[in-house]
Formats: structure tokens, sequence, C-alpha cells
């Protein structure tokens, strides 16, 4: 039985330790002191690693970093951020998806690195930025200036599952990316192997879908050559024949395999927010999938004896070039931040080859350092991806990035139901995005986005 | 303060008139005129409500306000705001996912609301029954509403799996196919729908308030006169109900305008399939927080108020021909 003086005693001693505790995360800015907001609480290990390594360094003598794990949440929601930089809460440093880097500098939420590189660096920003793959570069480009290092990165391609498809009867020789870069035609072929139903209709094992996993409008977009945008009108193309094509390819395969049926099929075996365990490719029901990379520590972690391989995105014609783009994160300073040495050494070691040699290969993904590239400091598996990064590319780093994003994944799923046709969902995108860029009159997305990188070998 | 109400012959307590007599010989001075106790009674009275004035002053004052204001510019909620007039209001008009968005909301507030009514109605009127583990139903009745949004969403993902769902193996029980509610632009808003009778617990405690405060001597004479059940619902128990009715259609009302946290989590936060479950708050939260467009989305808000006032007003006017405002207390 607790006592009431004891309850009284402890109560003010737990309110005492939650308020120290706060104080303690928000430490008083100071020349040596970083506030960071790092990756993420699964992977806080990581930022821990670096920072006693940066902290090792002679640039690290007497500098504090505290870190506090408010990850970045994709295109979804920056208010966390907004609130913080507008409270005077903001933290030095932040972890964040590169691809909202160009609308979040649109807005006036990062601040701009040129400076600090000309100060700290005393190299022009060309010159400076040659340390990474151009088009993690690129992302991070809004009107000329930089706002971001970039960190990780990765790559599209096919994973599937060597026991489903020999159990279906696939010609496992064609999913060898060393053999043979699969044709939609022939992927088609192979669903239809893999397929089986039971006696109420529903999928109990399932091939492929251009809609799962990775297979964003995006993702066919750069294999059918869509583009989003066009820098010499300044004008948004998403209404292009081209991306009518993408979403004509959603359509003919939800004709063969019908969106509710996959859609069953998923809900049952890899529900809206299940844990990673438990997917579908896990439990041996699904044979190919659209993703990436980061699948890999996945793999490793949750079905080490499964047989999942990797191979190109399909193609539309035999000898067709491979394609794929990449995503990846990015270490900014937003608004208000205390900039002083400390922060941009940090930055710049974390970002750098040090940094992001000591944590890609824990997340499977893959560097944009081009030497940590080179000197292949990264997982093994993902050699394939690193294959592609020569030829890929970045989503467009446009300042309506998030809102395209949105429309193009909104009238996916309208043409794979079959309630809009590829044409008026096109029309629909071009109609939702194309007022958005307008106020961002003649803006122009670096003139290398979109070309091969010349800093690193094919 | 204390001196005031001291002052005051309607405060001091039992045998006022007689506190009055005693003030008038009060050496100190004349009674103070009615006007200046009324004064009085006002400072008084707005000195112990004053927290509540404060708060609506600065958390739903003053926001709406500063909405409203926002409303007419751009605002990324970094850079200042730039005046645009009502050019936002103009998008908003012609927005096809404002028109999809409103679609949505209504179909579930035309469905939600009535449904809601009758199950805590009839939540109310078994929580309501003379028998002796009464607290315990009431207790069972009441507990789902506990349970937060976010909760009972995961909750329905698992009852709702079209393969393994308890939902699915009676549809089998009856030979009926698996269906797939939330893959279906329809189905998602129903099962949102469902959703939301778990928390009827809250408006059922409402209407057992009610229940409670009709005389049982009605009842009484209804039972003397002949009436039976149903009769005596329709003719007491319902009519009876009908302001208790009118609170709980309004705030059914005005929350079915702000459905958003069960549609944010089984779609993820994106309102697919087919933006079936992309909700008015859902939109607006969209805009606001997604796309940096805090003025558009400031728009769109004025335009939920000013819907929900109108709807209220409409509920209001309407209620004249329907509450009965007859029996006030039992």
């Amino acid at each position: 039985m607790i006592s009431r003086r004891s309850f009284l005693t402890g109560a003010t001693a737990s309110s005492l330790a939650l308020g120290l505790g706060s104080c303690a995360s928000s430490p008083e800015a100071g020349p040596g002191v970083i506030r960071y907001w790092g990756v993420g609480a699964a992977d806080k290990d990581k930022d821990e690693q670096v920072r006693e390594a940066f902290l090792a360094t002679d640039a690290g003598r007497d500098v504090e970093i505290y870190i506090d794990q408010v990850p970045s949440s994709g295109v979804a929601d920056m208010s966390s951020i907004i609130t913080a930089v507008r409270g005077g809460t903001a933290p030095d440093l932040w972890w964040m998806d590169r691809f909202n880097a160009v609308q979040n500098a649109s807005i006036g939420l990062l601040e701009p690195l040129d400076e600090l590189i000309e100060r700290f660096e005393e190299v022009s920003v060309p010159e400076f930025t040659s340390q990474w793959i151009q088009f993690a570069v690129d992302e991070l480009t809004y009107d000329g200036r930089l706002y971001g290092l970039p960190c990780t990165t990765d790559a599209r391609g096919l994973m599937y599952n060597e026991d489903v498809l020999r159990d279906a009867g696939v010609d496992l020789d064609m999913f060898d990316p060393e053999q043979h870069v699969i044709t939609w035609d022939e992927l088609g072929e192979a669903v239809e192997k893999i397929v089986q139903i039971d006696d109420r209709g529903n999928y109990t094992r399932f091939g492929f879908a251009p809609w799962l996993g990775e297979g964003w409008p995006y993702t066919w977009a750069f294999g059918l050559d869509a583009q989003a945008y066009d820098n010499d009108t300044a004008t948004v193309t998403l209404d292009s024949p081209e991306w009518e094509s993408v979403f004509q390819l959603y359509a003919d395969w939800a004709e063969r395999f019908p969106y509710a049926s996959v859609d069953a099929f998923f809900a049952t075996y890899q529900p809206p927010n299940a844990p990673p365990t438990q997917t579908a490719m896990f439990s041996g029901r699904l044979g190919i999938d659209t993703t990436g990379p980061w699948q890999i520590s996945g793999n490793e972690k949750y079905a080490p004896d499964l047989p999942l391989k990797f191979t190109y995105l399909p193609v539309a014609q035999d000898g067709d070039p491979t394609y794929t783009w990449s995503g990846g994160q990015c270490l900014v300073i937003p608004r208000g931040a205390n900039i002083t040495k400390a922060l941009w050494e940090f930055l710049k070691f974390y970002a750098g080859f040090e940094g992001q040699s000591m944590v890609v290969p824990q997340y499977g993904n893959l560097p944009t350092n081009v030497r940590a590239i080179e000197e292949g400091n990264y997982n093994p598996e993902a050699e394939l991806f690193r294959t592609m990064l020569p030829n890929s590319t970045s989503r467009p780093p446009l300042p309506v990035g998030s809102a395209m994003w949105d429309t193009l994944t909104r009238t996916r799923s309208s043409v794979a139901l079959g309630s809009r046709t590829p044409a008026e969902a096109v029309a629909d995108n071009q109609a939702m995005i194309a007022p958005k860029m307008e106020l961002f009159e003649g803006y122009r997305m670096p003139d290398t986005y979109g070309q091969p990188s010349t800093r690193l070998d094919p | 303060m204390s001196s005031s109400l001291a002052a005051d012959p309607r405060t001091a307590g039992p045998g006022g008139a007689a506190g009055g007599a005693t003030a008038a010989a009060d050496p100190a001075g004349p009674r103070p005129g009615r006007a200046t106790v009324r004064r009085r009674n006002l400072r008084t009275g707005l000195l112990f409500i004053s927290p509540w004035i404060v708060g609506v002053l600065i958390f739903i004052v003053y926001p709406v306000a500063y909405s409203i204001g926002l409303s007419f510019t751009r605002y990324s909620g970094m850079e200042a705001p730039t005046w645009v007039g009502v050019q936002n209001y103009v998008t908003a008009a012609a927005d096809p996912l404002v028109r999809t968005a409103v679609g949505n909301t209504l179909f579930y507030a035309v469905i939600a609301v009535p449904l809601g009514l009758l199950v805590a109605l009839t939540l109310a009127i078994a929580m309501n029954q003379n028998v002796r583990e009464v607290a315990l139903y009431r207790t069972i009745f009441y507990a789902p509403s506990l349970i937060p949004a976010f909760a009972m969403s995961f909750i329905f993902i698992v009852f709702l799996n079209p393969q393994f769902g308890a939902f699915n193996q009676v549809i089998n029980l009856f030979g009926g196919p698996n269906v797939n509610l939330l893959g279906d632009p329809t189905g998602v808003k129903i099962a949102i729908i469902l959703m939301a009778q778990l928390g009827a617990g809250n408006a059922a405690l409402i209407f057992l308030a009610g229940l409670r405060n009709i005389p049982r001597t009605i009842y009484e004479a209804a039972r003397v006169d002949g009436a039976g059940p149903i009769r005596q619902f329709a003719a007491i128990t319902f009519p009876l109900l009908t302001p208790v009715l009118l609170f709980n259609l309004i705030t059914g009302v005005s929350g079915a305008l702000q459905v958003f946290t069960e549609a944010y989590i089984v779609t993820n936060g994106t309102g697919d399939p087919d933006a079936g479950a992309l909700f008015y708050m859902m939109y607006l939260y969209k805009n606001a927080f997604g796309f940096a467009e805090l003025g558009y989305a400031s728009a769109l808000a004025v335009l939920l108020f000013l819907a929900g006032l109108a709807l209220a007003l409409l509920i209001y006017w309407l209620s004249r021909r329907f509450v009965n405002y007859d029996v006030e207390a039992g």
C-alpha cells in the first residue's frame, strides 16, 4: 500500500524528472551546440555512431550534439518542422526526404548552403558538390541555390522469389539480370502462371501488378519517356501522350488482373500498416514486386532463407534500354538554425565520405558520395542497383512536388479501378498541377536534371 | 469579490429578505441601487467565467479570425502572407477534389448521423432497463466509446480483412463472397460509417439522461389508459426526448463534417482508393500540411465553418416543428 506521502513524493519526483528531461532536450544555442532531428527511432543507433565518430575528430572537439528523433514523414506532412521553425525551436540540422527539398526551399523553410560552402570551404559550389552524384545534387537545388547535402540513395527494380517462380514453371533465366531484361509481355505471361485462385475466386498466390510496391506512376514514366515538366517552355506536361501510356499500362493490367481482386489479396496477406515481417512476399504468396535496395536489410533480417533476387524493371520491347529512378535522404538546415562552423563540419562529415561509409551499408541503400560508391561502401547485395546509378535520375525537382505526387497516385487508383480512363486521368493531373505551377512563372529545373551522371563509371 | 457577494441580497443565503432588511438598517450607508447591484453581479459573473472567456478568445475567436484573414492570402506558413482577395474561394469552387470531398463527407453525414442517433437511442433504452445488472450493461455498451479512434481503425482493418476478418467469416457462413470494403471507394466509406457506430456510447449517455428525465407518472398514466410499450414510446418517450435528440443531432452533424482520423489511418493518409475516403477535412489537411497551401486550406476551413453554421441554423429552424419542451424535469 502506497502512503499518501510516498505518492506525493513520487509524483513530485516524476514531474521534476519530466521537466528536467524536457529541458535537457532543448539545449541553449551556442557555438559548439548542434540540435539535430535524426533518422527515426528505429535507426537512432546510426545517428549515434556518426555523432561519436565526429566528436572523435578535430572538428568535433568541444562540440555537443543533441539528437531528437523527429523523422521526416515523406511527402505527407510538414507540420512538425513548420511549427518548430515558426515557434523558434527548429533543429539546426534535419534528416529529410530529399524529394521534399525543393518544395520546402520554395516556401522558405530551409537555409541555402552556398554561402557556407564559400565561407568555410573556399571553393565554388559546383566544385564542392562534385563529390556527390549529380541527380542527388539537382534534387536539392532550387532557383540555382543548394539547400542540403545528399546522404543515401537507391534505385528501383523487380524483386522475385525464385521458389515461387520455379514452382509456377516460370523460366528463371528470364529474370536473371545478366542474361535478360524482361518485357511487359513476358512478365504478364509469368504472372498468369504464378496466380493461384481458391474455389471462392480469391487469389491465394499472385504474381505482380504495376500499382503495387514501388509501382508509382513515376516509376513507369521514366521507362516510357513521360516528362512532368518542360524546362524550355516552363510548362507542366502531365497530359502528354507518354503520360497517357503510363496510365494505359495500369488500365491494361487491371483488365487482366482486376484491381479489386488484387487489392483483396493484398488486404489479406499484407494489410495496411502491417508489421515489416507480414508481407505477401515473405509468406511466399507473391512472386514479383517492385522495390529497391532498402529491401535488402529487411530480407536479411526477416526472411534470410528465402531465395529473393533482384532484376531490372520491365521494358516494352526486347533490347530497350533499362531505366529506373532514385530517391533518398539528405541533411538540411532549417530556417532559424544556429548556423556555426561546428554545424557545417558535422553536416559535411555526416553527408560526406566518412558518414555515408558508416551508415549506408547498414541500411542496404546506396551512397550518394562518389568516393563511397567507388570504394564499394555499401551492402554488396545492392550491387545491381549500384550499376543502375549512372543512368538513374530523381523525380522532377519541382516546388509542387507533393501535390504532383498526390494527384498521380490518386489517378493511378482511379484508372486501375476503372472509374477514369487514362485520357481522363492525365487531363485531371494536368488540371490539378498546372495552375499551381503558374505561381512559379519561368521556373527552371537544373539543366543537368535527367542527364546521365558523368561522375560514375557505368 | 466576497464583499460584492455579501452585499447582494440574492446571494446572502436563506432569508434574503431579512438580509435586505438588515442591509437597509446598515449604519455604514444606504442600500445600493438596483443598477449598481446588477453591475456588480455582472462583474462578478464575468470574473467567474473569465477563464472560459479568455480561453474562447485565445483558442477559438482569435484562430477563427486569423483563419478568415489567411483565407484571402497565399501563405505557406513561412513567408509573409500575400493578399490574393477571393482567389482561394474561386479556386475552391472550381476544384474537382473539393466536390469529391464534399460528396464523400455528405455521404458519410447523411448515413452516419441518423444511424448514429438510432444506435445511440437503442443503447440508451437498453441502458435504462430496470434490471439488477444494468450498471454492467451500461459499462459494456459505453466501453467501445473509450477506444481512441486510431486504435479502433487498426481493429477495423483486421476485422474487415477479406480472408481472415470476422466480417467476411460471417458473410462466408451465409455463402456470400469475400468482400474487401477498404478496397472499394464506396465500401471504404461504409466501413468508416460502421466504425463510427462504436462511438455511439457518448450520445447514448446523453439520451439516457433524457430518458431518466421523463417523469414516471406519465408512463403510469399511459399504462392506466391502456397504452402498450410501442404506443408509450411513440407518444411519450420520443416526443419528450426531442430536445436531447436536437442536441445529439447538431453535435453529430458537426462531428460528421469533420470526420478525419479513421479515414486517415485506414487509407494511410491518401484518401484512396479513387479518393473514396477523401473527406473534406482530409483534403483540407493535405493542402495545409502536405502542399504548404495554408491560405487555400484556410479558405476551405472557412467554407466548412459556414456550412456547419448553416446546417446548425437549419436544424434549429426545423426543430421548432419537432422539438417538444413540455416536460423539463421529472
